[in-house]
C-alpha cells in the first residue's frame, strides 16, 4: 500500500509539476531574428514551468498591473534585457497585482516562439502567469 | 577645456567620416522623429528596441531627432536600449560621437556607462584622437558607478593596448568579469582565471543570486570565444557544475595557453541576515548593506567589510527599524532604486528617487553615524551620499 507522502508525490506528477526553467537556458544563446530555437528552450514550449527573476513594467509607472516583464537583472544598468533575457507575463483576467521587489518565482504555461507586431519581434517568450509569488 | 577638445574631434572626424554612411541612411526628418519617439515611448518593448536599432542605425541622420526629442523631454526620457544600440553601431560620424561623448559626461544621465561603451568601441579606429579620448577614459577609471568605470578602464585598455586595468584596484566582482569579458568579445584575451572563479560563484545579496548571475555572464562569454573548442556540443548539457567547470577549464587552458585553475566554490558569509539595504544607482553607484540579528554589518555586495555595533547602539537602531512604516513599491523607478528589507518586521519595499519617507531617511542617517563611530567612516559617508536622491523632499 502507498503511504500519504508517496501518493500526493505520485498524484502531483499526475498532475504534471511545473517544470523549473533558468535564464541561464532561456538567455544562454544570441538571438537573432528568425534562427532556429535551441532545443532546450523549444522543449519548454506549452509547458507549465516555474522561473525566478525580477518584476518589471514594460512603461514605468505605478499601481497594479495585469502584464509584467520577468528579467534576470533587477536594474538595467547591466544592459538592457534582449528578447530572450525576458519572459512576458500576463496573469488572468481581471488579476492585477503590484510590482514585487527583489527576486519573485512565476509559475505558469509557458510558450516560446517569435510574436510580430508591425513586422517586427516583439516577443520570444511569455507566460500565462498562474502565481507570482 | 573639454568642449574645445571635443570640437577638434568632432571637426576632424567629421571631415574622415563617410559621406556614404549618411546618404545610405536618408530619410525624411519627420520620420526620425516618429522613429525616436516611438523607440522612447511605445508601449511595447519590443517595439521600443526595434525602434532603437533603426534610430541608431539611422547614424548622424537621427541625432537632431533625438536631441529634439531630449529638448522636449529631457536625456533621462531617453532609454537604455536607444543609448546601447547607438553605441554598438560601429560608425565614426561626428554627431553621434558628440552625442556619446555629452551623454557620457554628463553626472545625471541615468545611462553614461552605455554611452561610455560607445566611445571605448569606437576609440581603436580612431587613433589620431587618441589623447582626447584618452583623457575622457582616465577622468573616469575610478568612477562610483561600477559600470561607468569598466567602460572607462575597457576604452583605455583596447586604445592603448595595456594589459592591466588602470584605476584603483577593482573590488566589484561583477566589474570584474564584465571587463574581462568586454575585452574577449573584442578578441583581446585577458587573465581567464576571474572568469573561472565567478563560474564558482554562488553568493547572493538579499535573495538575488548576483553570483549566479555573474557566472551566466561568465559562462556566455567563454562560449563565444571557445567557439568549436567548447566542449559541450549544442543543445547538450554538463553532468553537473563540477564537470562544467573542469572541462571549461581544460579547453581555455588549451586555446590560451594560461595556467588556470580550479576556482573554490565562493559562498555567501556567515548569517542569517536579518535585513539590508541596497542602493542601485546608475548615476552615483551602488551600495550594498546587510545586517545579522545581533547587530553585525556587513558592506559590499561580497561582504567584504564588517563590523559589530555596540550591543545598545544595535538595539535602539533596531527599536527605531521596527517603528518604520513601510510597504510595497514608493515612487516610479526608472533606473536608481533603493531596496529595504528586513525581516522582523517583514518589510520589504522598492524606493524610486524622491520617494523615501523622512522617518526612514533619519533612520539610515542615524545607522551611518552608528558605523562611523564604529571604525567604518567611508561606509557611512557612502550610506548617507548614497541615501540623499532617495529622501523625499
Amino acid at each position: 500500500m502507498l503511504r500519504v507522502p508517496v501518493l500526493l508525490g505520485l498524484l502531483s506528477c499526475l498532475a504534471g509539476d511545473p517544470t523549473p526553467i533558468s535564464f541561464s537556458v532561456l538567455a544562454g544563446f544570441t538571438y537573432t531574428e528568425g534562427m532556429t530555437l535551441p532545443k532546450e528552450v523549444t522543449a519548454v514550449d506549452e509547458k507549465v514551468v516555474t522561473i525566478r527573476g525580477f518584476m518589471q513594467r514594460e512603461v514605468p509607472g505605478s499601481g497594479p498591473v495585469n502584464q509584467f516583464l520577468l528579467v534576470n537583472e533587477a536594474c538595467g544598468c547591466n544592459g538592457t534585457p534582449k528578447l530572450n533575457e525576458i519572459v512576458f507575463c500576463t496573469l488572468p483576467d481581471g488579476v492585477t497585482m503590484d510590482i514585487l521587489p527583489g527576486v519573485v518565482t512565476a509559475t505558469g504555461k509557458f510558450y516560446v516562439g517569435e510574436e510580430k507586431e508591425d513586422g517586427v519581434v516583439i516577443m520570444l517568450y511569455q507566460m500565462d502567469a498562474d502565481t507570482v509569488k | 577645456m573639454t568642449g574645445v577638445k571635443h570640437l577638434r574631434i568632432l571637426l576632424l572626424v567629421a571631415i574622415a567620416s563617410p559621406l556614404l554612411a549618411f546618404w545610405s541612411s536618408w530619410q525624411d526628418p519627420a520620420d526620425w522623429a516618429k522613429d525616436v519617439e516611438r523607440a522612447c515611448t511605445s508601449p511595447r518593448y519590443g517595439l521600443r528596441l526595434a525602434a532603437a536599432r533603426k534610430v541608431a542605425t539611422g547614424g548622424a541622420a537621427a541625432v537632431p531627432a533625438i536631441r529634439e526629442f531630449m529638448q522636449k523631454n529631457g536625456p533621462n526620457a531617453v532609454p537604455a536600449a536607444l543609448v546601447e544600440a547607438i553605441a554598438d553601431q560601429t560608425t565614426l560620424e561626428a554627431v553621434v560621437l558628440e552625442l556619446l561623448i555629452e551623454w557620457a559626461q554628463n553626472p545625471d544621465f541615468y545611462w553614461r556607462a552605455q554611452a561610455m561603451r560607445g566611445i571605448a568601441q569606437r576609440a581603436p579606429k580612431l587613433p589620431g584622437f587618441a589623447p582626447e579620448l584618452r583623457a575622457i577614459f582616465a577622468r573616469y577609471h575610478d568612477d562610483p558607478a561600477w559600470l561607468m568605470r569598466t567602460h572607462a578602464r575597457f576604452g583605455s585598455m583596447v586604445l592603448d593596448g595595456a594589459a592591466a586595468a588602470p584605476g584603483a584596484p577593482e573590488t566589484d566582482p561583477r566589474a570584474v568579469v564584465k571587463l574581462a569579458t568586454l575585452l574577449l568579445a573584442q578578441g583581446r584575451v585577458p587573465p581567464l582565471q576571474p572568469l573561472f572563479e565567478a563560474l564558482a560563484d554562488e553568493r547572493t545579496f538579499l535573495g538575488d543570486p548576483w553570483g549566479q548571475r555573474n557566472a551566466q555572464q561568465a559562462h556566455q562569454a567563454l562560449k563565444n570565444w571557445l567557439g568549436e573548442a567548447h566542449p559541450l556540443p549544442e543543445g547538450g548539457s554538463f553532468a553537473d557544475k563540477e564537470t562544467a567547470i573542469q572541462q571549461l577549464l581544460a579547453a581555455a587552458s588549451a586555446k590560451s595557453g594560461q595556467a588556470l585553475r580550479i576556482p573554490a566554490p565562493a559562498v555567501d558569509p556567515q548569517g542569517p541576515f536579518a535585513g539590508g539595504i541596497e542602493i542601485l544607482s546608475c548615476k552615483h553607484g551602488d551600495l550594498f548593506v546587510r545586517w545579522t540579528e545581533d547587530g553585525v554589518v556587513h558592506a559590499g555586495l561580497d561582504a567584504a567589510a564588517s563590523v559589530r555595533l555596540p550591543a545598545d547602539v544595535w538595539a535602539r537602531l533596531s527599536q527605531q527599524r521596527a517603528q518604520q512604516s513601510l510597504d510595497g513599491s514608493l515612487g516610479v523607478v526608472v533606473c536608481d532604486a533603493m531596496r529595504l528589507s528586513w525581516v522582523q518586521p517583514k518589510v520589504h519595499v522598492k524606493v524610486a528617487p524622491s520617494s523615501l519617507p523622512a522617518a526612514t531617511a533619519n533612520w539610515l542617517l542615524d545607522l551611518a553615524q552608528a558605523l562611523d563611530i564604529a571604525g567604518q567612516p567611508r561606509l557611512a559617508a557612502a550610506l548617507s551620499t548614497g541615501l540623499k536622491q532617495f529622501a523625499a523632499p
